[in-house]
Protein backbone atom coordinates (compact mmCIF):
# COMPACT_ATOMS: atom_id res chain seq x y z
CA UNK A 1 0.00 0.00 0.00
CA UNK A 2 2.70 2.45 1.00
CA UNK A 3 4.65 1.56 -2.10
CA UNK A 4 1.60 2.17 -4.22
CA UNK A 5 1.05 5.58 -2.64
CA UNK A 6 4.69 6.49 -3.23
CA UNK A 7 4.32 5.37 -6.84
CA UNK A 8 1.23 7.49 -7.32
CA UNK A 9 2.87 10.51 -5.76
CA UNK A 10 5.95 10.07 -7.95
CA UNK A 11 3.71 9.71 -10.99
CA UNK A 12 1.89 12.90 -10.18
CA UNK A 13 5.15 14.77 -9.70
CA UNK A 14 6.46 13.43 -12.99
CA UNK A 15 3.32 14.58 -14.77
CA UNK A 16 3.53 18.00 -13.20
CA UNK A 17 7.17 18.27 -14.19
CA UNK A 18 6.51 17.30 -17.81
CA UNK A 19 3.60 19.68 -18.01
CA UNK A 20 5.86 22.53 -16.91
CA UNK A 21 8.64 21.43 -19.20
CA UNK A 22 6.56 21.38 -22.34
CA UNK A 23 5.15 24.84 -21.94
CA UNK A 24 7.08 27.74 -23.38
CA UNK A 25 8.84 25.54 -25.90
CA UNK A 26 7.88 27.86 -28.73
CA UNK A 27 11.06 29.36 -30.11
CA UNK A 28 11.72 33.08 -30.01
CA UNK A 29 14.71 35.32 -30.19
CA UNK A 30 17.58 34.00 -28.19
CA UNK A 31 20.86 35.67 -27.38
CA UNK A 32 22.41 34.37 -30.59
CA UNK A 33 19.76 36.19 -32.65
CA UNK A 34 18.43 33.01 -34.21
CA UNK A 35 14.67 32.57 -34.42
CA UNK A 36 13.17 29.11 -34.51
CA UNK A 37 10.15 28.83 -36.77
CA UNK A 38 7.72 25.96 -36.43
CA UNK A 39 6.53 24.85 -39.84
CA UNK A 40 3.60 22.49 -40.31
CA UNK A 41 4.28 20.34 -43.36
CA UNK A 42 3.17 17.05 -44.88
CA UNK A 43 5.90 14.47 -45.49
CA UNK A 44 5.73 14.70 -49.29
CA UNK A 45 7.99 15.54 -52.21
CA UNK A 46 6.51 19.07 -52.49
CA UNK A 47 8.30 20.46 -49.44
CA UNK A 48 11.76 19.19 -50.44
CA UNK A 49 13.05 22.71 -51.25
CA UNK A 50 12.52 23.78 -47.65
CA UNK A 51 14.64 20.90 -46.35
CA UNK A 52 17.22 21.54 -49.06
CA UNK A 53 17.32 25.26 -48.30
CA UNK A 54 17.84 24.49 -44.64
CA UNK A 55 20.76 22.20 -45.51
CA UNK A 56 22.24 24.81 -47.83
CA UNK A 57 22.02 27.45 -45.11
CA UNK A 58 19.58 29.78 -46.90
CA UNK A 59 17.55 30.08 -43.71
CA UNK A 60 20.37 30.17 -41.18
CA UNK A 61 22.17 32.98 -42.99
CA UNK A 62 19.04 35.05 -42.35
CA UNK A 63 18.95 34.08 -38.70
CA UNK A 64 16.17 31.52 -39.12
CA UNK A 65 16.10 28.00 -37.84
CA UNK A 66 13.32 25.79 -39.14
CA UNK A 67 11.58 23.19 -37.07
CA UNK A 68 9.47 21.24 -39.54
CA UNK A 69 6.66 19.33 -37.87
CA UNK A 70 5.19 16.53 -39.91
CA UNK A 71 1.44 16.80 -39.74
CA UNK A 72 -0.63 14.03 -41.17
CA UNK A 73 -2.62 15.75 -43.87
CA UNK A 74 -3.47 19.38 -44.35
CA UNK A 75 -6.39 19.06 -41.96
CA UNK A 76 -4.11 19.59 -38.99
CA UNK A 77 -2.06 22.36 -40.60
CA UNK A 78 -4.60 25.14 -41.20
CA UNK A 79 -6.04 25.06 -37.65
CA UNK A 80 -2.50 24.62 -36.34
CA UNK A 81 -1.35 27.84 -38.00
CA UNK A 82 -4.46 29.79 -37.05
CA UNK A 83 -4.22 28.76 -33.42
CA UNK A 84 -0.51 29.60 -33.37
CA UNK A 85 0.84 26.08 -32.92
CA UNK A 86 2.81 26.55 -36.13
CA UNK A 87 4.33 29.82 -37.33
CA UNK A 88 4.00 28.77 -40.95
CA UNK A 89 2.29 25.96 -42.77
CA UNK A 90 2.17 24.36 -46.20
CA UNK A 91 -1.19 23.89 -47.86
CA UNK A 92 -2.71 23.44 -51.28
CA UNK A 93 -4.28 26.53 -52.87
CA UNK A 94 -7.87 25.30 -52.82
CA UNK A 95 -7.73 24.71 -49.06
CA UNK A 96 -6.38 28.24 -48.61
CA UNK A 97 -9.09 29.67 -50.89
CA UNK A 98 -11.78 27.82 -48.95
CA UNK A 99 -10.33 29.02 -45.64
CA UNK A 100 -10.17 32.60 -46.94
CA UNK A 101 -13.76 32.46 -48.22
CA UNK A 102 -14.81 31.48 -44.70
CA UNK A 103 -12.92 34.53 -43.45
CA UNK A 104 -10.34 32.44 -41.67
CA UNK A 105 -7.30 34.70 -41.21
CA UNK A 106 -4.84 32.83 -43.45
CA UNK A 107 -2.21 34.72 -45.41
CA UNK A 108 -0.12 33.06 -48.12
CA UNK A 109 3.46 34.30 -47.91
CA UNK A 110 5.56 32.51 -50.48
CA UNK A 111 5.18 30.06 -53.34
CA UNK A 112 5.12 26.37 -52.53
CA UNK A 113 4.91 24.13 -55.55
CA UNK A 114 3.67 24.31 -59.14
CA UNK A 115 2.55 21.96 -61.90
CA UNK A 116 5.24 20.94 -64.38
CA UNK A 117 2.88 22.08 -67.12
CA UNK A 118 3.75 19.01 -69.16
CA UNK A 119 0.76 17.00 -70.34
CA UNK A 120 1.25 13.41 -69.19
CA UNK A 121 4.38 14.20 -67.18
CA UNK A 122 3.13 16.07 -64.14
CA UNK A 123 3.58 15.16 -60.47
CA UNK A 124 -0.20 14.78 -60.15
CA UNK A 125 -2.28 12.91 -62.69
CA UNK A 126 -5.53 11.12 -63.32
CA UNK A 127 -4.23 7.57 -63.46
CA UNK A 128 -5.87 4.30 -64.51
CA UNK A 129 -4.67 0.75 -64.11
CA UNK A 130 -2.99 -1.37 -66.74
CA UNK A 131 -5.37 -2.30 -69.52
CA UNK A 132 -8.13 0.08 -68.44
CA UNK A 133 -10.84 0.62 -71.06
CA UNK A 134 -10.91 4.36 -70.25
CA UNK A 135 -9.24 6.40 -72.98
CA UNK A 136 -9.92 10.04 -72.15
CA UNK A 137 -11.21 12.17 -69.30
CA UNK A 138 -14.65 12.15 -70.98
CA UNK A 139 -14.86 8.41 -70.22
CA UNK A 140 -14.90 9.23 -66.49
CA UNK A 141 -18.64 9.96 -66.75
CA UNK A 142 -20.44 7.48 -64.54
CA UNK A 143 -17.14 6.13 -63.20
CA UNK A 144 -15.61 6.11 -59.74
CA UNK A 145 -12.64 8.41 -59.27
CA UNK A 146 -10.53 8.43 -56.11
CA UNK A 147 -9.68 11.83 -54.62
CA UNK A 148 -7.72 12.38 -51.41
CA UNK A 149 -10.18 14.98 -50.08
CA UNK A 150 -13.64 15.68 -51.44
CA UNK A 151 -14.47 19.28 -52.25
CA UNK A 152 -10.86 20.19 -52.81
CA UNK A 153 -8.21 20.63 -55.48
CA UNK A 154 -8.50 17.06 -56.78
CA UNK A 155 -12.15 17.08 -57.74
CA UNK A 156 -12.23 20.67 -59.04
CA UNK A 157 -9.25 20.01 -61.30
CA UNK A 158 -10.50 16.60 -62.46
CA UNK A 159 -13.87 18.23 -63.23
CA UNK A 160 -12.00 20.67 -65.47
CA UNK A 161 -10.25 17.81 -67.28
CA UNK A 162 -13.61 16.14 -67.90
CA UNK A 163 -15.10 19.41 -69.15
CA UNK A 164 -12.17 20.03 -71.47
CA UNK A 165 -12.57 16.55 -72.93
CA UNK A 166 -16.22 17.33 -73.65
CA UNK A 167 -17.74 15.40 -70.77
CA UNK A 168 -20.14 16.26 -67.97
CA UNK A 169 -18.28 16.46 -64.65
CA UNK A 170 -21.50 16.15 -62.62
CA UNK A 171 -21.69 12.50 -63.74
CA UNK A 172 -18.35 11.63 -62.15
CA UNK A 173 -18.56 9.84 -58.83
CA UNK A 174 -15.77 10.80 -56.43
CA UNK A 175 -14.58 8.50 -53.68
CA UNK A 176 -12.50 9.83 -50.82
CA UNK A 177 -9.34 7.86 -50.06
CA UNK A 178 -5.75 8.64 -49.05
CA UNK A 179 -3.24 8.83 -51.92
CA UNK A 180 -1.23 5.89 -50.63
CA UNK A 181 -4.22 3.55 -50.86
CA UNK A 182 -5.04 4.47 -54.45
CA UNK A 183 -2.65 2.01 -56.19
CA UNK A 184 -4.27 -0.93 -54.40
CA UNK A 185 -7.79 0.42 -54.97
CA UNK A 186 -7.15 0.78 -58.70
CA UNK A 187 -5.67 -2.69 -58.78
CA UNK A 188 -8.69 -4.23 -57.12
CA UNK A 189 -11.10 -2.26 -59.27
CA UNK A 190 -12.64 -0.42 -56.32
CA UNK A 191 -12.19 2.76 -58.35
CA UNK A 192 -11.84 3.24 -62.10
CA UNK A 193 -9.41 6.13 -61.94
CA UNK A 194 -7.50 8.09 -59.33
CA UNK A 195 -6.43 11.69 -58.86
CA UNK A 196 -3.03 10.79 -57.48
CA UNK A 197 0.29 12.48 -56.67
CA UNK A 198 3.84 11.22 -56.29
CA UNK A 199 5.07 8.81 -54.97
CA UNK A 200 1.84 6.80 -55.24
CA UNK A 201 1.72 7.81 -58.91
CA UNK A 202 5.13 6.19 -59.46
CA UNK A 203 3.83 3.01 -57.82
CA UNK A 204 0.87 2.92 -60.21
CA UNK A 205 3.15 3.49 -63.21
CA UNK A 206 5.55 0.77 -62.02
CA UNK A 207 2.62 -1.66 -62.12
CA UNK A 208 1.81 -0.76 -65.70
CA UNK A 209 -0.82 1.89 -64.95
CA UNK A 210 -1.14 4.82 -67.32
CA UNK A 211 -2.04 8.49 -67.27
CA UNK A 212 -5.51 9.38 -68.52
CA UNK A 213 -5.22 13.16 -68.25
CA UNK A 214 -3.20 15.82 -66.46
CA UNK A 215 -5.72 17.55 -64.26
CA UNK A 216 -3.43 20.30 -62.95
CA UNK A 217 -2.21 21.16 -66.44
CA UNK A 218 -5.83 21.30 -67.57
CA UNK A 219 -6.54 24.02 -64.99
CA UNK A 220 -3.46 25.99 -66.01
CA UNK A 221 0.00 24.93 -67.23
CA UNK A 222 1.52 27.19 -64.59
CA UNK A 223 -0.85 26.17 -61.82
CA UNK A 224 0.32 27.18 -58.37
CA UNK A 225 -0.68 24.05 -56.48
CA UNK A 226 0.34 24.94 -52.94
CA UNK A 227 1.88 27.77 -50.93
CA UNK A 228 3.45 28.41 -47.56
CA UNK A 229 1.16 30.49 -45.40
CA UNK A 230 0.83 32.01 -41.98
CA UNK A 231 -1.94 33.66 -39.97
CA UNK A 232 -2.82 37.32 -40.36
CA UNK A 233 -2.01 37.99 -36.72
CA UNK A 234 1.44 36.46 -37.09
CA UNK A 235 2.11 38.38 -40.31
CA UNK A 236 1.11 41.65 -38.64
CA UNK A 237 3.19 41.00 -35.55
CA UNK A 238 6.31 39.70 -37.30
CA UNK A 239 6.67 41.44 -40.67
CA UNK A 240 10.46 41.08 -40.53
CA UNK A 241 10.37 37.34 -39.92
CA UNK A 242 7.80 36.84 -42.66
CA UNK A 243 10.02 38.76 -45.08
CA UNK A 244 13.08 36.71 -44.15
CA UNK A 245 11.14 33.47 -44.48
CA UNK A 246 9.85 34.64 -47.86
CA UNK A 247 13.32 35.45 -49.16
CA UNK A 248 14.94 32.28 -47.85
CA UNK A 249 12.16 30.08 -49.21
CA UNK A 250 12.20 31.79 -52.62
CA UNK A 251 15.95 31.16 -52.79
CA UNK A 252 15.41 27.52 -51.76
CA UNK A 253 12.73 27.06 -54.42
CA UNK A 254 15.00 28.46 -57.11
CA UNK A 255 17.87 26.26 -55.98
CA UNK A 256 15.70 23.14 -55.85
CA UNK A 257 14.34 23.82 -59.33
CA UNK A 258 17.81 23.70 -60.83
CA UNK A 259 19.25 20.86 -58.71
CA UNK A 260 16.90 17.88 -59.12
CA UNK A 261 19.54 15.36 -58.01
CA UNK A 262 20.01 17.10 -54.69
CA UNK A 263 16.23 17.22 -54.32
CA UNK A 264 15.96 13.45 -54.76
CA UNK A 265 18.68 13.02 -52.19
CA UNK A 266 17.11 15.29 -49.56
CA UNK A 267 13.76 13.50 -49.92
CA UNK A 268 15.28 10.38 -48.35
CA UNK A 269 15.97 12.33 -45.15
CA UNK A 270 12.34 12.99 -44.25
CA UNK A 271 10.35 10.36 -46.17
CA UNK A 272 10.88 6.64 -46.60
CA UNK A 273 10.32 6.57 -50.34
CA UNK A 274 12.09 3.42 -51.64
CA UNK A 275 15.00 3.90 -54.06
CA UNK A 276 13.16 2.20 -56.92
CA UNK A 277 10.39 4.84 -56.81
CA UNK A 278 12.69 7.74 -55.99
CA UNK A 279 14.50 7.38 -59.31
CA UNK A 280 11.34 7.38 -61.41
CA UNK A 281 9.09 9.87 -59.67
CA UNK A 282 8.23 13.10 -61.46
CA UNK A 283 9.40 16.16 -59.57
CA UNK A 284 7.11 19.20 -59.54
CA UNK A 285 8.28 22.67 -60.53
CA UNK A 286 9.31 25.16 -57.87
CA UNK A 287 9.11 28.69 -59.26
CA UNK A 288 9.99 31.38 -56.74
CA UNK A 289 6.80 33.35 -57.41
CA UNK A 290 3.17 32.17 -57.38
CA UNK A 291 1.20 32.50 -60.61
CA UNK A 292 -1.73 34.75 -59.82
CA UNK A 293 -3.67 34.07 -63.02
CA UNK A 294 -3.67 30.33 -62.31
CA UNK A 295 -4.90 30.92 -58.75
CA UNK A 296 -7.72 33.11 -60.12
CA UNK A 297 -8.67 30.26 -62.43
CA UNK A 298 -8.64 27.83 -59.51
CA UNK A 299 -10.89 30.19 -57.53
CA UNK A 300 -13.31 30.41 -60.47
CA UNK A 301 -13.46 26.64 -60.73
CA UNK A 302 -13.98 26.31 -56.99
CA UNK A 303 -16.88 28.73 -57.20
CA UNK A 304 -18.31 26.86 -60.18
CA UNK A 305 -18.13 23.60 -58.21
CA UNK A 306 -19.74 25.22 -55.19
CA UNK A 307 -16.76 25.00 -52.82
CA UNK A 308 -17.48 28.59 -51.82
CA UNK A 309 -20.38 30.90 -52.56
CA UNK A 310 -18.42 34.10 -52.91
CA UNK A 311 -15.04 34.25 -54.63
CA UNK A 312 -12.39 34.68 -51.95
CA UNK A 313 -10.52 37.98 -51.85
CA UNK A 314 -7.18 37.18 -53.45
CA UNK A 315 -5.67 40.50 -52.45
CA UNK A 316 -6.12 39.55 -48.84
CA UNK A 317 -4.79 36.04 -49.37
CA UNK A 318 -1.76 36.50 -51.61
CA UNK A 319 1.46 38.24 -50.60
CA UNK B 1 3.11 -28.50 -18.15
CA UNK B 2 4.76 -25.12 -18.48
CA UNK B 3 7.24 -26.45 -21.03
CA UNK B 4 4.46 -27.94 -23.11
CA UNK B 5 2.63 -24.63 -23.12
CA UNK B 6 5.71 -22.79 -24.28
CA UNK B 7 6.25 -25.35 -27.04
CA UNK B 8 2.65 -25.00 -28.17
CA UNK B 9 2.94 -21.23 -28.13
CA UNK B 10 6.11 -21.33 -30.20
CA UNK B 11 4.52 -23.75 -32.66
CA UNK B 12 1.52 -21.45 -33.02
CA UNK B 13 3.74 -18.48 -33.71
CA UNK B 14 5.84 -20.42 -36.21
CA UNK B 15 2.68 -21.52 -37.97
CA UNK B 16 1.45 -17.94 -38.16
CA UNK B 17 4.77 -16.71 -39.58
CA UNK B 18 4.82 -19.54 -42.14
CA UNK B 19 1.31 -18.61 -43.22
CA UNK B 20 2.32 -14.94 -43.52
CA UNK B 21 5.28 -15.94 -45.69
CA UNK B 22 3.17 -18.25 -47.85
CA UNK B 23 0.11 -16.10 -48.53
CA UNK B 24 1.90 -13.37 -50.54
CA UNK B 25 4.33 -15.88 -52.10
CA UNK B 26 1.45 -17.98 -53.42
CA UNK B 27 -0.05 -14.85 -54.90
CA UNK B 28 -3.21 -14.92 -52.74
CA UNK B 29 -2.58 -11.23 -52.03
CA UNK B 30 -0.25 -9.00 -54.01
CA UNK B 31 3.13 -8.79 -52.30
CA UNK B 32 3.25 -5.09 -53.23
CA UNK B 33 0.63 -4.46 -50.57
CA UNK B 34 1.29 -7.35 -48.22
CA UNK B 35 4.95 -8.35 -48.37
CA UNK B 36 6.06 -11.76 -47.03
CA UNK B 37 7.35 -11.86 -43.47
CA UNK B 38 10.96 -12.27 -44.57
CA UNK B 39 10.92 -8.90 -46.32
CA UNK B 40 9.19 -7.25 -43.36
CA UNK B 41 11.83 -8.75 -41.07
CA UNK B 42 14.54 -7.21 -43.25
CA UNK B 43 12.84 -3.82 -42.99
CA UNK B 44 12.52 -4.29 -39.24
CA UNK B 45 16.24 -4.95 -38.93
CA UNK B 46 16.96 -1.72 -40.81
CA UNK B 47 14.53 0.15 -38.54
CA UNK B 48 16.21 -1.17 -35.40
CA UNK B 49 19.52 0.19 -36.65
CA UNK B 50 18.05 3.68 -37.14
CA UNK B 51 18.43 6.15 -34.31
CA UNK B 52 15.24 7.97 -35.33
CA UNK B 53 13.30 4.78 -34.71
CA UNK B 54 14.37 4.67 -31.06
CA UNK B 55 13.47 8.33 -30.61
CA UNK B 56 10.03 7.57 -32.03
CA UNK B 57 9.68 4.58 -29.72
CA UNK B 58 10.64 6.79 -26.79
CA UNK B 59 8.05 9.40 -27.81
CA UNK B 60 5.32 6.79 -28.01
CA UNK B 61 6.24 5.27 -24.65
CA UNK B 62 6.35 8.73 -23.04
CA UNK B 63 2.87 9.53 -24.33
CA UNK B 64 1.65 6.17 -23.12
CA UNK B 65 3.25 6.30 -19.67
CA UNK B 66 2.43 9.91 -18.83
CA UNK B 67 -1.12 9.55 -20.11
CA UNK B 68 -1.67 6.34 -18.19
CA UNK B 69 -0.20 7.82 -15.00
CA UNK B 70 -2.55 10.81 -15.18
CA UNK B 71 -5.54 8.59 -15.94
CA UNK B 72 -4.76 6.15 -13.13
CA UNK B 73 -4.24 8.89 -10.54
CA UNK B 74 -7.28 10.88 -11.57
CA UNK B 75 -9.46 7.81 -12.07
CA UNK B 76 -8.73 6.32 -8.66
CA UNK B 77 -9.07 9.61 -6.78
CA UNK B 78 -12.29 10.56 -8.55
CA UNK B 79 -13.64 7.02 -8.24
CA UNK B 80 -13.08 6.76 -4.48
CA UNK B 81 -14.44 10.25 -3.79
CA UNK B 82 -17.53 9.73 -5.94
CA UNK B 83 -18.20 6.29 -4.48
CA UNK B 84 -17.79 7.37 -0.86
CA UNK B 85 -20.07 10.40 -1.10
CA UNK B 86 -23.57 9.04 -1.93
CA UNK B 87 -24.99 12.30 -3.27
CA UNK B 88 -22.01 12.80 -5.53
CA UNK B 89 -22.54 9.37 -6.98
CA UNK B 90 -26.17 10.10 -7.83
CA UNK B 91 -25.25 13.47 -9.25
CA UNK B 92 -22.50 12.17 -11.55
CA UNK B 93 -23.87 8.80 -12.67
CA UNK B 94 -25.72 10.05 -15.75
CA UNK B 95 -22.91 12.40 -16.76
CA UNK B 96 -20.39 9.56 -16.58
CA UNK B 97 -22.64 7.34 -18.65
CA UNK B 98 -22.97 10.14 -21.17
CA UNK B 99 -19.27 10.94 -21.47
CA UNK B 100 -17.88 7.43 -21.27
CA UNK B 101 -19.03 6.12 -24.66
CA UNK B 102 -17.69 9.15 -26.57
CA UNK B 103 -14.80 7.71 -28.57
CA UNK B 104 -11.54 9.42 -27.76
CA UNK B 105 -10.69 9.81 -31.45
CA UNK B 106 -13.70 12.12 -31.78
CA UNK B 107 -11.67 14.61 -29.74
CA UNK B 108 -8.91 14.78 -32.38
CA UNK B 109 -10.09 18.09 -33.87
CA UNK B 110 -10.21 19.59 -30.38
CA UNK B 111 -6.75 18.24 -29.56
CA UNK B 112 -5.30 19.70 -32.78
CA UNK B 113 -6.89 23.06 -32.11
CA UNK B 114 -5.64 23.21 -28.52
CA UNK B 115 -2.19 21.68 -28.77
CA UNK B 116 -1.33 21.10 -32.45
CA UNK B 117 0.94 18.12 -32.92
CA UNK B 118 2.52 18.31 -29.47
CA UNK B 119 2.70 15.59 -26.87
CA UNK B 120 -0.18 17.25 -25.06
CA UNK B 121 -2.66 16.42 -27.81
CA UNK B 122 -1.63 12.77 -27.50
CA UNK B 123 -2.12 13.00 -23.76
CA UNK B 124 -5.58 14.48 -24.16
CA UNK B 125 -6.72 11.44 -26.15
CA UNK B 126 -4.88 8.88 -24.04
CA UNK B 127 -6.14 10.27 -20.74
CA UNK B 128 -9.71 10.61 -21.95
CA UNK B 129 -9.81 7.01 -23.17
CA UNK B 130 -8.16 5.34 -20.19
CA UNK B 131 -9.63 7.49 -17.42
CA UNK B 132 -13.11 5.95 -17.74
CA UNK B 133 -11.76 2.40 -17.56
CA UNK B 134 -10.20 3.14 -14.19
CA UNK B 135 -13.01 5.30 -12.87
CA UNK B 136 -15.73 2.78 -13.60
CA UNK B 137 -13.72 -0.13 -12.18
CA UNK B 138 -13.00 1.88 -9.05
CA UNK B 139 -16.68 2.68 -8.66
CA UNK B 140 -17.61 -1.01 -8.96
CA UNK B 141 -14.83 -1.96 -6.59
CA UNK B 142 -15.96 0.44 -3.89
CA UNK B 143 -19.54 -0.70 -4.32
CA UNK B 144 -18.42 -4.25 -3.61
CA UNK B 145 -17.35 -3.43 -0.04
CA UNK B 146 -18.98 -5.87 2.37
CA UNK B 147 -21.44 -3.83 4.54
CA UNK B 148 -20.78 -6.16 7.50
CA UNK B 149 -17.04 -5.54 7.28
CA UNK B 150 -17.69 -1.83 6.97
CA UNK B 151 -20.02 -1.83 10.01
CA UNK B 152 -17.55 -3.94 11.98
CA UNK B 153 -14.74 -1.50 11.24
CA UNK B 154 -17.01 1.34 12.27
CA UNK B 155 -17.97 -0.30 15.56
CA UNK B 156 -14.30 -0.94 16.33
CA UNK B 157 -13.88 2.79 16.08
CA UNK B 158 -11.88 3.02 12.87
CA UNK B 159 -11.83 6.55 11.43
CA UNK B 160 -12.73 7.38 7.82
CA UNK B 161 -9.14 7.21 6.57
CA UNK B 162 -8.49 3.89 8.35
CA UNK B 163 -11.68 2.45 6.88
CA UNK B 164 -10.62 3.50 3.37
CA UNK B 165 -7.20 1.98 4.02
CA UNK B 166 -8.23 -1.33 5.64
CA UNK B 167 -11.70 -2.07 4.30
CA UNK B 168 -12.44 -0.14 1.12
CA UNK B 169 -9.06 -0.29 -0.60
CA UNK B 170 -8.44 -4.06 -0.25
CA UNK B 171 -11.90 -4.73 -1.66
CA UNK B 172 -11.54 -2.27 -4.51
CA UNK B 173 -7.96 -3.11 -5.46
CA UNK B 174 -8.69 -6.17 -7.64
CA UNK B 175 -11.21 -4.11 -9.61
CA UNK B 176 -8.81 -1.18 -9.89
CA UNK B 177 -6.05 -3.47 -11.11
CA UNK B 178 -8.31 -4.87 -13.82
CA UNK B 179 -9.04 -1.28 -14.79
CA UNK B 180 -5.35 -0.45 -14.92
CA UNK B 181 -4.62 -3.46 -17.11
CA UNK B 182 -7.39 -2.54 -19.55
CA UNK B 183 -6.37 1.12 -19.50
CA UNK B 184 -2.74 0.26 -20.23
CA UNK B 185 -3.72 -1.42 -23.49
CA UNK B 186 -6.21 1.30 -24.44
CA UNK B 187 -3.61 4.00 -23.71
CA UNK B 188 -1.16 2.41 -26.15
CA UNK B 189 -3.80 2.18 -28.86
CA UNK B 190 -4.75 5.82 -28.42
CA UNK B 191 -1.13 7.00 -28.28
CA UNK B 192 -0.36 5.32 -31.60
CA UNK B 193 -3.66 6.48 -33.13
CA UNK B 194 -3.02 10.08 -32.14
CA UNK B 195 0.43 9.98 -33.70
CA UNK B 196 -0.93 8.34 -36.82
CA UNK B 197 -3.81 10.76 -37.34
CA UNK B 198 -2.53 14.02 -35.88
CA UNK B 199 1.13 13.56 -36.71
CA UNK B 200 2.52 13.92 -33.19
CA UNK B 201 6.03 12.46 -33.06
CA UNK B 202 6.21 8.73 -32.35
CA UNK B 203 5.79 5.31 -33.93
CA UNK B 204 2.37 6.21 -35.33
CA UNK B 205 3.80 9.15 -37.23
CA UNK B 206 6.57 6.92 -38.55
CA UNK B 207 3.96 4.47 -39.79
CA UNK B 208 2.14 7.31 -41.52
CA UNK B 209 5.32 8.56 -43.19
CA UNK B 210 6.15 5.05 -44.40
CA UNK B 211 2.60 4.74 -45.71
CA UNK B 212 2.64 8.02 -47.66
CA UNK B 213 6.10 7.11 -48.96
CA UNK B 214 4.83 3.82 -50.41
CA UNK B 215 7.39 2.03 -48.23
CA UNK B 216 5.17 -0.97 -47.55
CA UNK B 217 7.60 -3.39 -45.80
CA UNK B 218 8.76 -0.61 -43.44
CA UNK B 219 5.14 0.17 -42.62
CA UNK B 220 4.38 -3.43 -41.65
CA UNK B 221 7.64 -3.62 -39.70
CA UNK B 222 6.49 -0.69 -37.58
CA UNK B 223 3.03 -2.18 -37.19
CA UNK B 224 4.68 -5.34 -35.87
CA UNK B 225 6.63 -3.22 -33.38
CA UNK B 226 3.42 -1.70 -32.02
CA UNK B 227 1.98 -5.20 -31.72
CA UNK B 228 4.98 -6.42 -29.75
CA UNK B 229 4.74 -3.31 -27.60
CA UNK B 230 1.11 -4.12 -26.83
CA UNK B 231 2.09 -7.65 -25.90
CA UNK B 232 4.86 -6.48 -23.57
CA UNK B 233 2.57 -3.95 -21.93
CA UNK B 234 -0.03 -6.64 -21.32
CA UNK B 235 2.55 -8.98 -19.79
CA UNK B 236 3.86 -6.13 -17.67
CA UNK B 237 0.39 -5.14 -16.49
CA UNK B 238 -0.37 -8.74 -15.53
CA UNK B 239 2.85 -8.95 -13.54
CA UNK B 240 2.04 -5.75 -11.67
CA UNK B 241 -1.47 -7.05 -11.04
CA UNK B 242 -0.18 -10.33 -9.66
CA UNK B 243 2.28 -8.58 -7.37
CA UNK B 244 -0.24 -6.07 -6.09
CA UNK B 245 -2.81 -8.79 -5.44
CA UNK B 246 -0.41 -11.43 -4.09
CA UNK B 247 -2.53 -11.59 -0.91
CA UNK B 248 -5.81 -11.97 -2.79
CA UNK B 249 -7.46 -15.35 -3.08
CA UNK B 250 -7.79 -15.13 -6.87
CA UNK B 251 -4.03 -14.90 -7.25
CA UNK B 252 -3.11 -17.21 -4.36
CA UNK B 253 -5.48 -19.77 -5.78
CA UNK B 254 -3.70 -19.66 -9.11
CA UNK B 255 -0.33 -20.27 -7.51
CA UNK B 256 -1.26 -23.29 -5.37
CA UNK B 257 -2.93 -25.25 -8.15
Amino acid sequence: MRRLLIGLAAGTLFVAATACGSSGSSGTDSASGTTTLKIGVIPIVDVAPMYLGQKKGFYSERGLKLEPTLAQGGAAIVPGVISGQFDFGFSNMTSLLVARSKNMPVKAVVNGVASTGKEGADFAEIAVKKGSPLKSAKDLEGKKVAANTLGNICDTSVNESVRKAGGDPSKVEYVEMPFDQMPAALDKGQVDAACVVEPALATIKSQGGTVLASNFVDVSPDLTVAMYFTSQQYAQKNPELVKKFQEATAESLKYADSHPDEVREIITTYTKIPDSLLKTLVLPRWPAEPDRASIERLAELGQQDGLFEKAPDLDKLLP
Amino acid sequence: MRGANTALGAAGLAGFLALWEAVPRLGLVKDDYFPPVSRVAGALATELGDEAFWTALGDTLTGWAVGLAIAVTAGILAGVVIAVVPHLRAATASTIEFLRPIPSVALIPLAVLLYGTELRSVLLLVVYASFWQILVQTLYGVQDVDPVAEETARSYGLGPWARVRHVLWPTALPYVMTGVRLAAAVALILAVTAELVIGAPGLGQRIAVAQTSQAVPEMYALVVVTGVLGLLINVGARTVERRALAWHQSVRGEVTV
